[in-house]
């Protein structure tokens, strides 16, 4: 086992093992907190996969930018209103028989199946020139609508958010 | 590559318009915050806009932007019905009573509209998972906003949250499903999954046939959850009834209208062997028998909503059904794979549209007027609002299908192509269900016919001139179209040409 | 790779880390030094010569300090987050490149740098932001309305002013064309530092590095007047000594930071005229950005002991609306210039 393998399995298994926790933790905040680990793993991923660009985005918006907000909100909640929140299950048996087998019928397939595989990485040096190339050459129409998907979320958000002149007045 | 780009815009203006729509509407208010209709109506000036520059659109298939997009008769004629449906719930919305209560803020509303018919036109035209994904998810967000946007109702807010919470689970399930396809053929482009497909990859035996068959099921997840489809079906209902009825209206004809565009280009085009020219019927790759899987699924869906709105005692929840039951029926063209099939799905949109729109219409003034959607508070009003019971009862009876009516010109249309592909037990089904149907619509008609008032109350209820002649509007084509369907199956039988790798 | 490259790089982490924290200690003295004379006081003057050796004292009084974490605290996380703070604030130097030459040791060649990270910037952004965790899980892990008021504080302020920051770098990226450190140092050659071609970039990072260290005039997660503390009221003793570190060694990564984007890093002028040997240049490379580090080090004191702190409300409107603006436009001018120029 090369270097690279044993880096491979530890962000794996830290990739799931956090999911996992954050599947099955009761508490939102513990929840929240390993999913940090997960968001690490995967970007740890993908440096493997030498994609420097990628792995450092990864961290820069899920890590430094959701996570933080999920942070923000699920604090803001639980300690200000007093209210712990936690997570339960309903329909236990019926949830597990079904993911249970989506999770078999996945696994198998997704183990026997023939994939397009790349053999070896292309040797490069750096993701980001090319990156942003493609993105305003092959994939520009997808950069925009994805710029224009953005906007009306942060639109919809503040109009959300906002509040409302009745509930002004009340107050 | 620029050039490329360049090239690209010449047929990407109407998309182009409405993106600069939705942008100047959001400008206009910021800078004016007045709370009139200005914004409304300057969206309405884009989406007419936007919707003349597409008849100049290329006779032929065009592939733009190296693949991302197509430019063809086929996603045009559902770039029609979109645009016109957008134009038409902004007029409905300048008479909503629904909004006006909402304080204000109805500028935004008209942003978020122009925003979501651009990506329903985006969907028709997407050819590669990348765009297919966006363009679904842009129009995905903006509707979970527009269906909250009643916030002081808590049905609204409830709608929307549950919106949310079955879409990110549908639209993540079908993110797996691309990486699936992508991971199995290497592109997300369509006519390359379809080349990668064709060349003699080992993806069509096998387990990686069946991994092929779990993806497009995983895909399948994301499409029916915008149409309704049976198993994804759940938030319908609540969605349909808490949303602003205009919005609801929206979402149950073009949002429709855009997913099964892109549905059918996805199955195709990436699916896509051979086309007799003759008979007009594709065939697909010999395994890949996505269309059994969809078959199961439209019986499964029309025969589910066909059965729950018979229970439904709220007007708007009962059309959402009635909607979902549509869905099915629409499936069924899908399934035969045929230019007959095509065709019939859109004739039947025309049809569809001046039905569901002409009934929520309706619905609509009715609510903002006695304040109700339940159908036992229709009693009566046959005698105290003839014109709007009359058109109640005729948008009605041609969502049934029943003749002289548009609808029923649809489902001829439907069912025979359904038949000509030898599915006749789908066909069986499919007229069962309708007739099914005609009980649910029926209880409407003996409620505003056949019973009283609860307190004998028979004063005429008075609506605006505007709102009559609005429905009776929608009874013309209703009518008409049943008898002169020609021109519009002219239209569709021109448009049914889709972009197709290798030809 | 073998022992040998991993006992370098393990060699240069140490240095750096014992010259980081030598350099706390003395920014604790200066500090309190600086803020004497500002206030026309005298400051430390007991302990050993002028008082130099009073951090010293200091630090060994915080850690003969009992430990005391609140009952209804959560325990893991709050240990957990003067670890992060202080591991971020000390991983960010990583990258940051003290000399340009190469020098030769133990027959390897030795770059003046512990890691050239092809996507440097991206790297120090994304540490930054990692940077909030400390502050915000320390906050909430407390259970102390104050702590978490200045955690949530902290949260926002970071992630407001992170926009601005990111954005001001844009500029220097495209001047420069590269994301790695070395390339945007070795850009600024002679007088051609981002500070002379990015005074609206160079403002904006500033005062977005102010926010980020949490440095008056913008240290309102631990305002004393409102907050107690801030985020660390329930902190004693060696985590405490954590935090504290924390933030010394989070103001000099900035200055680092400011340095190499936009002081020219190592960039001495006029100095190849001279004809030094590599040794020499790499010697006199690192004195210079030693003294330009210095240098920002005293502007962030003299900053801190002459401006009044913001109220909140300003802050944010100082964040979103002059500070983004700017660097935005910032970002078009730039473009503007590099496309016609």
């Amino acid at each position: 086992m090369s270097y690279t393998d044993a880096f491979f399995y530890f962000f794996a298994a830290l990739t799931v093992g956090s999911a996992l926790v954050v599947t099955f933790s009761r508490s939102v905040i513990y929840a929240a907190f390993a999913l940090l680990f997960t968001f690490l793993g995967v970007a740890g991923l993908y440096v493997l996969l030498q994609a420097d660009f990628l792995a450092v985005a990864q961290i820069m918006v899920y890590v430094g930018g959701i996570l933080i907000l999920l942070l923000f909100g699920v604090m803001l909640t639980t300690r200000v209103t007093n209210a712990e929140i936690t997570t339960g299950t309903v329909q236990g048996l019926p949830a597990t028989v079904v993911v249970g087998i989506l999770l078999g019928t996945l696994i198998l397939l997704v183990s026997r199946a023939t994939w397009n595989v790349q053999e070896s990485l292309p040797d490069v040096t750096g993701t980001t020139t090319e990156i942003g190339e493609r993105l305003l050459t092959t994939f520009l129409l997808p950069f925009e609508i994805a710029g224009i998907l953005l906007l009306v979320a942060i639109m919809g958000a503040a109009m959300i958010a906002r509040s409302t002149d009745k509930t002004k007045e009340a107050a | 590559m620029p050039d490329i780009i360049f090239q690209s815009t010449k047929h990407f203006w109407p998309e182009i318009t409405l993106a600069l729509t939705f942008i100047a509407a959001m400008i206009f208010e910021f800078a004016t915050k007045k709370r009139t209709t200005g914004t409304g109506i300057l969206v309405l000036l884009g989406l007419a806009a936007a919707l003349v520059q597409l008849p100049s659109a290329p006779s032929e298939p065009v592939s733009i932007f190296g693949g991302m997009y197509a430019i063809d008769p086929f996603s045009t004629f559902f770039k029609y019905v979109i645009i016109v449906t957008g134009m038409v719930v902004v007029l409905f919305s300048f008479q909503s009573q629904e909004l006006k209560k909402e304080s204000g803020h109805t500028g935004e509303y008209y942003c978020f509209i122009a925003a979501v018919t651009f990506g329903m036109v985006l969907m028709t035209g997407s050819s590669n998972l990348v765009m297919i994904y966006l363009s679904i998810e842009l129009v995905s967000i903006t509707s979970y906003i527009l269906a909250g946007f009643s916030k002081s109702l808590r049905r609204s807010s409830e709608a929307a949250l549950k919106y949310v919470i079955f879409g990110a689970l549908s639209s993540g399930i079908m993110l797996y499903g691309m990486s699936l396809i992508f991971g199995l053929t290497g592109t997300l482009d369509l006519s390359g999954i379809r080349t990668a497909l064709a060349s003699g990859h080992a993806v069509t035996t096998g387990w990686s046939f069946a991994a092929l068959m779990a993806a497009i099921v995983l895909m399948l997840a994301g499409f029916g959850y915008k149409v309704s489809v049976v198993p994804f079906h759940f938030w319908t209902p609540d969605v349909y009834e808490g949303a602003p009825i205009t919005i609801t209206a929206f979402l149950a004809v073009a949002s429709k209208a855009a997913v099964f565009a892109v549905m059918i280009r996805f199955f195709y085009v990436a699916f896509f062997d051979n086309m007799l020219a003759s008979t007009g019927v594709y065939s697909s790759f010999r395994n890949v028998d996505w269309s059994m899987i969809l078959a199961v699924l439209s019986v499964l869906t029309m025969t589910l909503g066909n059965f729950v709105a018979i229970w439904q005692d709220n007007l708007k929840r009962m059309l959402a059904y009635s909607s979902i039951a549509h869905a099915g029926y629409m499936l069924m063209g899908v399934v035969v794979m045929s230019n007959f099939g095509l065709s019939a799905i859109m004739l039947y949109f025309v049809m569809y549209f001046f039905m569901n729109l002409g009934a929520f219409y309706v619905v609509m003034v009715i609510a903002d007027k006695i304040g109700s959607e339940n159908i036992d508070d229709y009693r009566g009003f046959g005698k105290r609002a003839p014109i709007i019971s009359v058109g109640l009862s005729i948008f009605l009876i041609s969502l049934t299908g029943l003749p002289p009516t548009a609808g029923f010109v649809g489902k001829l249309f439907l069912f025979s192509s359904v038949m000509a592909s030898q599915f006749i037990w789908l066909a069986i089904v499919g007229v069962l269900n309708s007739v099914v149907s005609l009980y649910y619509y029926a209880r409407v008609l003996k409620n505003m016919y056949l019973r009283e008032a609860p307190d004998g109350d028979e004063s005429p209820i008075v609506f605006s001139k505007v709102t009559s002649a609005v429905v009776i509007l929608f009874i013309i084509p209703n009518i008409l179209l049943c008898f002169f369907y020609q021109p519009v199956l002219t239209f569709a039988q021109r448009s049914i040409a889709i972009l197709l790798p290798g030809l | 790779m073998d022992v040998l490259d991993i006992a370098i790089a393990l060699i240069k982490i140490v240095v750096m880390f014992v010259v980081v924290l030598l350099t706390v200690a003395e920014l604790v003295y200066t500090e309190r030094k600086i803020s004497a004379w500002i206030q026309n006081r005298v400051g430390p003057n007991r302990v050993g010569w002028l008082g130099l050796l009073q951090p010293y004292a200091d630090v060994v009084k915080l850690l003969l300090k009992e430990d005391i974490v609140p009952a209804a605290a959560n325990r893991f996380i709050h240990t957990l987050a003067p670890v992060i703070s202080i591991g971020v604030a000390f991983s960010t130097l990583a990258v940051i490149p003290i000399a340009g030459p190469t020098i030769t040791l133990f027959g390897r060649t030795v770059h003046m740098v512990i890691a050239d990270v092809n996507v440097g910037i991206l790297y120090v952004l994304a540490l930054t932001s990692m940077g909030v965790y400390g502050l915000t899980l320390s906050g909430w892990a407390s259970n102390n309305k104050y702590s978490l008021l200045g955690g949530l504080r902290s949260a926002a302020q970071m992630i407001s002013y992170e926009l601005s920051m990111g954005l001001s770098l844009i500029g220097v990226i495209m001047i420069t064309g590269s994301l790695q450190l070395t390339d945007i140092v070795h850009h600024q050659h002679g007088w051609m530092w981002n500070l002379v071609l990015q005074p609206v970039g160079f403002i904006t990072f500033l005062v977005a590095s102010f926010a980020e260290t949490n440095r008056a005039p913008f240290d309102l997660p631990e305002a004393e007047p409102e907050l107690v503390g801030g985020y660390h009221t329930e902190y004693s003793s060696f985590k405490f000594a954590l935090f504290f570190l924390a933030e010394y060694a989070n103001m000099i990564t900035s200055s680092a930071v400011i340095t190499t984007l936009y002081l020219g890093g190592w960039q001495v002028p006029y100095l190849e005229t001279f004809g030094l040997s590599d040794g020499w240049m790499v010697l006199v490379q690192i004195l210079a950005f030693m003294l330009k580090v210095a240098f920002l080090l005293f502007f962030f004191q003299w900053v801190r002991w002459s401006v009044p702190r913001f109220r909140y409300d300003q802050l944010m409107n100082l964040g979103w609306k002059v500070m983004l603006p700017l660097a935005i436009a910032n970002i078009v001018l730039t473009g503007a210039l590099l496309l016609f120029l």
